[in-house]
């Protein structure tokens, strides 16, 4: 078979291409929903460990916050969107994509706490210092003079575990959801060949991928032109 | 020299500070301090390292909890749990070791953010505030700047302005020259002999000698823990009592 048959086959033949073009819209949307969902809910845990850590209050929710992060990244993200899907939501009749986005959401929060959390211990204690002698609250410190310079510091970071939640999201065939991966598997189930879809599903992560690099990069230079 | 018969800014009693934790354990820091400020006072605090000096000044705004006593500031016991410390702290303006400008800020932002954020100026009247502060700590032209562009001298006299935007009525000055190269030093020691000739309240810990000498109206020797002896500059230096204050002067010399 030519390569030309191939292409035709695979993407062109019974609109098949349809099945990865709609596989990502379904991986960009869960990818972007979880993003906000682990930077919200990430701020709030990072928050609660970062002012357990410097002024030891809020124990019980450091605990749970402590032990949330623990069993989030100790175990397989698969095997945390099985449990969403099959034991939290058996049942209830919800859309699979909500699934998704909790599950994901909720997965990146962790790492995304844990990333902030080091961030904010990595600001010098004179920033504290110096907010708190001005009269501004632990919490107004935090807003206007900490989590700034965290953010910036960290960006990178940030920018990594949104690639990683990305690529991530191809487990989301697991509870049957269609995604790029799973868009380019059908193909693959129907025409037989394996390398055309599956290359081509690996070059567009690869291509989002690289988009959201250098999304970060220009961020990240734009935020370090207003320090010098 | 006028006499006022109102009660003092800052009085401090019983203080006491231990440090309990894993590091240190039941070091005793201060050890049962009482004390007074009076409006209009430029109290110079010396002594050797590790007497407490700045650790005593920086409990005078809590940034380091007291361990007992009380500290009467404008007559509330700021040491009550219940007091909202914040509030208090915008009166007593504090400048660093280390300046400690926030630097993801410009300068100008430095001095107005906090007349912004906690006594709900406009930016303008922030702004007309903080252009007149840089102007006198000579300035005026880096009101853009960042502090990362600036010397450590420079920033020095930054901090000091953004302290002064908030108009306290009491500035702290923990070390405010020990982290300078030599030749920036001047620069910082006179814009704060500008602001003792101005009445401010201050309250400097220093091993600036010489300038304390020249500034201060009342000077404060601390070793091993307390306040062991207090004068004016003049019999401070020429009339020491204290055995320890007597050997930390020749020491100096």
């Amino acid at each position: 078979m030519s390569i030309k048959e191939n292409l035709y086959l695979n993407f062109i033949k019974d609109d098949r291409y349809m099945y990865l073009l709609s596989g990502l819209k379904n991986t960009l949307l869960i990818t972007i929903v979880a993003v906000v969902v682990g930077i919200l809910l990430g701020f709030l845990l990072a928050y609660i460990r970062s002012t357990h850590d410097k002024t030891g209050k809020l124990k019980i929710p450091n605990l749970i916050a402590h032990l949330y992060i623990t069993v989030i990244r100790g175990t397989p993200m698969v095997l945390q969107l099985l449990i969403v899907y099959f034991v939290i939501f058996a049942s209830v009749n919800i859309p699979k994509i909500i699934v998704a986005f909790i599950a994901f959401g909720l997965n990146s929060a962790a790492y995304v706490a844990e990333i902030i959390r080091a961030g904010i211990m990595s600001i010098d204690e004179g920033q504290f210092e110096a907010g708190a002698s001005l009269g501004f609250s632990y919490t107004q410190t935090m807003l206007y003079f900490i989590l700034p310079q965290a953010i910036k510091n960290v960006l990178p970071a940030l920018g990594n575990e949104m690639i990683v939640l990305l690529k991530e999201t191809s487990v989301a065939g697991y509870i049957a959801m269609d995604d790029l991966t799973r868009g380019a598997d059908i193909i693959r189930s129907q025409t037989y060949s394996a390398f055309v879809p599956l290359l081509m599903a690996a070059a567009i992560y690869l291509f989002f991928v690289l988009i959201f690099d250098r999304l970060v990069k220009k961020l990240e230079r734009n935020l370090k032109s207003s320090d010098h | 020299m006028t006499t006022e018969t109102t009660s003092p800014l800052i009085e401090v009693r019983h203080l006491f500070k231990e440090f309990n934790n894993s590091r240190h354990r039941d070091l005793k820091v201060l050890c049962d301090i009482n004390v007074s400020f009076n409006k209009g006072d430029v109290a110079f605090i010396v002594g050797p390292s590790g007497a407490g000096k700045s650790t005593f000044l920086r409990c005078l705004n809590r940034l380091e909890e007291a361990s007992s006593g009380e500290i009467l500031f404008e007559g509330v016991n700021i040491l009550d749990k219940n007091v909202d410390i914040d509030r208090h702290r915008q009166k007593m303006g504090m400048v660093f070791q280390q300046f400690n400008l926030f630097p993801h800020l410009s300068v100008l932002s430095n001095l107005t953010i906090g007349p912004i954020k906690l006594q709900g100026l406009s930016q303008e009247e922030a702004e007309e505030r903080a252009m007149k502060l840089l102007k006198r700590v000579r300035l005026e032209d880096r009101a853009r700047s960042f502090p990362n562009q600036l010397s450590g001298g420079q920033k020095q006299r930054i901090a000091i302005a953004r302290s002064l935007c908030m108009e306290p009525d009491v500035m702290l000055f923990d070390e405010p020259t020990s982290a300078l190269d030599p030749e920036m030093v001047g620069e910082v020691l006179e814009v704060m002999r500008e602001l003792a000739e101005d009445k401010m309240t201050m309250i400097v810990v220093t091993h600036e000698m010489a300038f304390a000498r020249e500034v201060a109206n009342r000077i404060l020797f601390m070793a091993d823990t307390n306040i062991l002896e207090e004068n004016d500059p003049e019999n401070f230096f020429e009339h020491p009592q204290n055995e320890r204050l007597k050997a930390f002067l020749e020491k100096m010399i």
